[in-house]
């Protein structure tokens, strides 16, 4: 055992897809007082867990009881027609895995929130396959790793101190033998944590990585400068990239979600296969919310499918902009609504938002957040990681357990115990 | 919940207890054939149809990152074959990557209850086990990856047979393994350089271990320790014109190996179809000169007693390549121009390099389809002992499970051969010797091949592959009528039948009719825990945790599988291995 009398040592962090599983946790009593090892927000996560709670379930503001509050949410399950259920990347595998027999026995529409992050990843996969990485063998290996449209220092502040300039087996001095380049639109807090930024143009990077395929398959272009680079630096950016004896690229929301969007991430795949013609390259998504990965892994092994997906007919089809929530919502099609573990409300666009404000919301978290603001049921959740175990997947594929560390309030239970509750009171009623 | 059951009247194969298409009783109490059954047992009139053990298929991809990986990037193999829900059963999609519901509801239906994933990643065995709770109705193993690990590589480099035989050990008991996979030794590890290796004495980079050192060194720890299922094996040069030869080579390095337990076997060649491609006389090793293997590895199959194998039958139409060789899914890649969507999975220090995925299509019209097709077949109607053999598709690299009706037609009809014949390359018929074979596989040869025989060289066959008292009670019926039935001239029956048992009983259990499954029962694990003695055990925890401390991007403590997830599956298999020596 890990735990040595109120401190836990090997705790995986439940807060980015980097699920750093170094960190050391103290519990003094009934709380949490130190978080050795991790960043920031991971500090801020556990020691503050406590922080902005919602303890107490609610229908329609009122305070009621788990029961009360489930029977209410079964009820405006069971009486609508077309339930949207969302969230479910920053909770742990077991409770997506019941929200997906929710959605199976209702006829539901699930959808997670990659719909948001890394869709446009999983459509240019499903064009072109996927040559990924993993994070041991990058540390081991990659003697030039590019970051392209994300910003780590930020929304990943472990991924570079911890994972990447490290020494290996075959990297020995990181800073000299290990390259860290950064492809981004502005400098970002990132800039100064890498050896080379290279800025471009906003709404270029299809061209650049069109161009550097050009460039590496040895055909000579006619311009001058590609997304206001030089054609020269490009020319030399893509000998060293063919050169490197191991490269990596990670890439965020900057690629995935700005003019492109799947067809930039097509291209990129793409560029890292015509690579692999020359040397080894493999690249990986910067996966934001803990366990967005393991959302699309459960849903995938459980329907066929990572996102996106619908029940009506008892049986799992997939539709990307069809059955996807912000789609949905902007159409007007959800009579009702199952949130967990995210916040509509505060990232979705103003018609997605206005038709979520027109019908009943159930909302399962352990915190108040904007969607708690509008949901006619709110329902408090254990958070997985610090207050009940499960099981997540790290953004390179790698499954982890986490550990509890300290008892959930009083009454509060984690997310997958809520769900089968509202399954065993629904199958009850749907008899 | 089992019931008591007496199956009656059944015409009954069950070779490994000599019975050949006996009318007999199956009496069932507690999940386990018995002698007699109690009073109250619930009698089952078979009348008319053939019994057999329930199907035991030890390698077909069911399980773990690389299906989810073919499943996302390819959902327009599965959009077309939906599976509802029921009232009882889970849905899901029935494609040639079939959801993990799906997955065990069409074994069920097909009469097959025990399945072995034969590629898993030990750093990522937790999801595995997580998407067992959703594989219902089987008896299930998984096979740990050893073979371009730089433990592995330590080991053998050091010629540290012990220490290697104890990292294997440590492994299967913290992960949950059954036994010992080998995918291409050495040239996985190569392609983390782009590289890959071919010869048994190639150099493997940066390590002073070579494809042979691998491949005798895993073998030999686990004879060592004595793991009921010999090492299996998937060797370097897959997929290349002429690799019967260089097959035939790696298997004679590994007859070094000395057996220790009652088996002869030290081997099992994983997917003959894919290792034992020949090319014509004079020819050279490209897929314009491939020929068929199949004669030439008959024969030294005939000849060579110290390895088994099954057939990885590819069965024409779309498929999904998946293996663990990532430098053979890249060639594959390039042979389809770049236009394939290709995936490549690196997984850490047991898999650096990584194991790879390929859409392809098997063509009848493609000569060196047609070639392929034939090579396994030629060979399967070929040998003389089959209790060595077992049929597979390599699900789902030469097609999903679902066509072993279909591999049961062509061994079985000779009439289904030549309809087929005519249908693809002409090739198939110029380059092997099938259009002259007339031999057809018997109901026995099937039950041997798909029950018997499996369960043997899992060394399972105490309670899998047979109806004997004592076994579990797995049962599959097939609802057609041994006595009156001729199965050679009406190949159509064959699909039929082995598509849909009439019956599917596993532990006792009837899980499906007519193909039509309405129980959902959990799987369990079967697992195998070597106990080894204190001295090498204390050595193999401390050198685990400084090498894994080392080499792993995450925490020693994190690499089990917790308890959590394992405990109500599991059925762990002790074996005694404290005479592997510290």
């Amino acid at each position: 055992m890990t735990e040595v009398g109120n401190t836990f040592k090997d705790i995986v962090c439940t807060f980015c897809g980097c699920l750093c599983d170094d960190i050391i946790i103290e519990v003094d009593g009934e709380k949490i007082v130190k978080n050795t090892n991790g960043c920031a927000i991971s500090k801020e996560r556990f020691v503050g867990h406590m922080e902005n709670r919602c303890l107490q379930p609610t229908v329609k503001g009122n305070p009621v009881t788990l029961e009360k509050a489930i029977q209410r949410a079964v009820e405006i399950i069971a009486s609508s027609k077309r339930l949207l259920i969302y969230g479910l990347s920053s909770t742990e595998n077991d409770a997506q895995r019941e929200a997906y027999r929710l959605a199976e026995i209702t006829g539901s529409v699930v959808d997670n929130t990659t719909s948001v992050c890394h869709g446009p990843t999983i459509l240019g996969a499903q064009e072109s396959g996927e040559t990924t990485a993993a994070l041991a063998e990058v540390r081991h290996r990659a003697d030039l790793v590019i970051y392209w449209g994300a910003n780590p220092a930020a929304a990943h502040p472990r991924h570079i101190p911890h994972y990447i300039r490290q020494p290996g087996e075959y990297i020995k001095d990181p800073k000299k033998d290990r390259q860290i380049w950064l492809v981004d639109v502005r400098e970002t807090t990132t800039t100064r944590m890498v050896d080379r930024f290279l800025k471009i143009n906003p709404a270029t990077d299809l061209e650049v990585i069109q161009t550097l395929r050009a460039l590496i398959r040895g055909t000579k272009l006619d311009v001058t400068e590609v997304g206001g680079i030089d054609i020269k630096e490009l020319e030399e950016i893509a000998t060293a990239m063919k050169t490197a004896k191991y490269g990596v690229l990670f890439f965020g929301l900057g690629l995935t979600q700005s003019w492109g969007r799947h067809r930039n991430i097509d291209a990129a795949i793409r560029l890292i296969q015509d690579l692999n013609a020359h040397t080894k390259w493999g690249l990986m998504p910067m996966r934001g919310h803990y366990n967005v990965s393991g959302a699309n892994k459960t849903s995938t092994w459980v329907t066929g499918y990572p996102y996106a997906i619908d029940f009506a007919r008892g049986y799992p089809r997939f539709s990307p902009g069809e059955y996807t929530a912000v789609d949905m919502l902007a159409r007007g099609e959800p009579d009702a609504m199952l949130n967990i573990a995210a916040d509509p409300v505060a990232h979705f666009p103003r018609a997605a938002v206005a038709h979520l404000a027109s019908i009943p919301v159930i909302n399962i978290d352990p915190k108040f957040n904007m969607t708690s603001q509008l949901a006619e049921v709110n329902i408090p959740a254990a958070i997985a990681g610090i207050e009940c175990d499960g099981a997540a997947t790290r953004m390179d594929g790698l499954p982890l357990y986490l550990k509890k560390v300290i008892d959930p309030p009083d009454g509060v239970i984690p997310d997958r115990d809520i769900l089968r509750m509202m399954i065993k009171s629904l199958e009850k009623v749907m008899k | 919940m089992a019931e008591h059951l007496i199956l009656k009247n059944g015409v009954v194969f069950d070779p490994m207890n000599g019975i050949d298409g006996e009318v007999m009783d199956i009496c069932i109490s507690d999940g386990k054939i018995v002698e007699k059954a109690p009073a109250n047992a619930k009698a089952v009139d078979l009348k008319g149809n053939a019994v057999m053990a329930g199907g035991v298929d030890p390698h077909s991809h069911i399980i773990g990152s690389k299906l989810n990986v073919a499943r996302v990037t390819s959902p327009e193999v599965n959009r077309h074959h939906p599976y509802p829900a029921t009232s009882k059963t889970r849905s899901g999609v029935a494609g040639i990557i079939p959801s993990s519901f799906a997955t065990g509801f069409l074994y069920s239906a097909m009469g097959y209850t025990t399945v072995v994933e034969p590629a898993l990643p030990a750093t990522k065995a937790l999801g595995s086990w997580e998407e067992i709770e959703d594989i219902p109705g089987l008896d299930i193993g998984l096979l740990p990856l050893f073979c371009n690990s730089m433990i592995t590589f330590k080991y053998v480099e050091e010629g540290d047979i012990g220490g290697l035989a104890a990292y294997i050990a440590w492994t299967l008991k913290k992960v949950g393994g059954l036994g010992v996979k080998v995918v291409n030794p050495g040239g996985t590890y190569a392609w983390a350089y782009g590289k890959n290796v071919c010869g048994l004495d190639d150099e493997v980079p940066e390590w002073d271990v070579t494809p042979r050192s691998i491949m005798t060194g895993i073998a030999q720890a686990v004879q060592d320790l004595g793991l009921p299922h010999q090492m299996h094996f998937h060797p370097t040069n897959l997929g290349r014109p002429g690799n019967v030869h260089t097959t035939m080579q790696q298997l004679d390095a590994i007859k070094s190996v000395k057996p220790s337990g009652k088996k002869k076997e030290v081997v099992h060649l994983t997917h003959m179809a894919f290792d034992c491609l020949g090319v014509v006389e004079e020819g050279m090793a490209n897929w314009k000169d491939v020929a068929s293997g199949g004669l030439i590895f008959a024969d030294y199959y005939n000849k060579n007693k110290h390895f088994t194998t099954d057939l990885g039958q590819i069965t024409f139409g779309q498929s999904m390549t998946m293996t663990g060789d990532g430098p053979f899914q890249h060639s594959l890649y390039l042979l389809t121009g770049g236009k394939a969507k290709w995936s490549n999975i690196p997984v850490d220090v047991e898999l650096p390099g990584g194991a790879g995925i390929v859409p392809f299509t098997f063509e009848p019209k493609s000569p060196a389809n047609a070639v392929q097709w034939v090579g396994s077949l030629e060979f399967a109607l070929s040998i003389k002992d089959l209790w060595r053999l077992f049929l597979s598709t390599d699900h789902p690299n030469g097609g999903p499970f679902l066509k072993y009706p279909l591999l049961i037609s062509w061994l079985m009809s000779k009439r289904q051969r030549d309809i087929w014949l005519e249908m693809v390359h002409k090739f198939a018929v110029e380059r092997s010797t099938i259009a002259n074979i007339e031999r057809e596989y018997s109901l026995n040869d099937i039950a041997i091949t798909t029950r018997a025989a499996p369960a043997k060289i899992l060394g399972m066959d105490k309670t899998k592959g047979h109806l004997g008292v004592g076994a579990d009670a797995d049962v599959a019926v097939y609802g057609f009528n041994p006595e009156k039935t001729d199965l050679g001239k009406n190949p159509d029956l064959i699909l039929k039948h082995f598509a849909q048992a009439q019956f599917t009983f596993k532990g006792g259990v009837q899980v499906s009719k007519n193909g039509i499954v309405a129980k959902q029962i959990h799987s369990r694990v079967h697992t195998t825990h070597p106990k080894l003695n204190e001295a090498l055990s204390a050595r193999i925890d401390r050198e685990l945790e400084e090498m894994m401390s080392k080499w792993f991007s995450h925490s020693f403590s994190n690499y089990p599988v917790p308890a959590r997830y394992r405990e109500h599956l599991e059925i762990p298999r002790v074996i005694d291995s404290t005479s592997v020596q510290a």
